[in-house]
């Protein structure tokens, strides 16, 4: 039972630990990106647009037809 | 403030999107728990592996997972980049955030095959042909993800990934039917054979069955998590190194507002 016990502990502690890893990345990108957007309206005195949140201009959004 | 610019808009995910991916999550995450309450509680032993054959209820899951759903996804997603009609970066980083989590399961695979092969073959490790052909996978993609860290422009890095990804992807029906055009050490397929007669049944076939569900769902929460950080990159700009220095940035425009404030 020993090695059965060592194969489910290894096994779901990597994908827990992989999964944590996911979310503290994807928490630290998000964080990056308000304090991005914070400080460049600041710097022009924009007002930003987060409702649309879809633009050609706008790299990587969702799956906007300007990547092709 | 009225304006007649205009910031690029951040990448926002939808409320119904973050609520999709929290509902898998936590779907993922209870299916998880009951495979292994029934895998190693409610089971009975098996007359020949005894209880070894607990391993059985993730070993397929995790190996089902890397090989099939993540690395043949990167594979379709790659076909339909370099498809001239499909080409889109979505694809793109789909491919990518498939490959990193494949990767993942893959390692998985090994280990728990491994550690299942100690008592039952005597050796942590033979060379075996679809032992060897799932080490190859594994080192192919993460070629793959070595690929993708040099620096390049975003077309051209999707482009020699999605080469890239397809050369590796030829080594899974290489994997599945090694057993076949191989004599191995590994056993046939238990559920998928080639009379479609599984030869599992009863409650250890339920188990089996829900760790395929539980590994999968597990996997989707995964992929659309790494989707959204690829999404989240590509808005701040490509690379770590240009992701900190906007970090580094706002951070600075933000001590210099405090200063001014002050």
């Amino acid at each position: 039972m020993g090695y059965v016990q060592a194969g489910y502990s290894i096994v779901l502690g990597i994908l827990f630990l992989y999964g944590l890893q996911l979310v503290w990345r994807r928490r630290r990108l998000n964080r990056s990106v308000a304090r991005v957007v914070a400080s460049d309206a600041a710097a022009v005195g924009l007002t930003v647009d987060t409702a649309g949140a879809r633009h050609a201009d706008a790299p990587g959004v969702g799956r906007p037809s300007g990547d092709r | 403030m009225s304006t007649n610019q205009h910031v690029p808009a951040p990448p926002v995910q939808s409320r119904r999107s973050l609520w999709t991916t929290r509902i898998i999550g936590i779907t993922a995450l209870v299916a998880t728990a009951f495979t292994v309450w029934l895998g190693l509680w409610v089971t009975p032993p098996d007359q020949v592996q005894g209880n070894l054959v607990r391993l059985v209820y993730i070993h397929p899951g995790v190996a089902w997972v890397a090989l099939y759903l993540a690395f043949g996804l990167a594979a379709l997603a790659s076909v339909l980049y370099l498809w001239p009609r499909t080409r889109s970066l979505y694809w793109d980083r789909l491919a990518a955030a498939a490959v990193e989590v494949g990767v993942v399961f893959n390692v998985c695979t090994l280990i728990s095959g491994s550690i299942w092969g100690k008592p039952t073959w005597g050796v942590w490790w033979a060379w075996d042909a679809r032992l060897t052909s799932t080490a190859v996978l594994l080192v192919l993609f993460l070629g793959y993800l070595a690929l993708r860290r040099v620096p390049a422009e975003p077309e051209v890095r999707a482009k020699r990934s999605a080469f890239v990804a397809l050369f590796a992807a030829v080594d899974i029906p290489i994997v599945h039917f090694s057993v076949l055009w191989w004599k191995t050490l590994h056993q046939g397929a238990t559920v998928l054979n080639a009379n479609l007669s599984p030869t599992i049944h009863g409650s250890m076939a339920w188990t089996l069955l829900l760790g395929f569900i539980a590994l999968t769902l597990v996997f989707v929460w995964m992929l659309l998590v790494r989707y959204r950080i690829g999404v989240l990159e590509d808005w701040l700009g490509t690379g770590e190194l240009d992701v900190a220095l906007r970090e580094r940035q706002a951070e600075g425009a933000g001590l210099d507002d405090d200063e001014a404030a002050a």
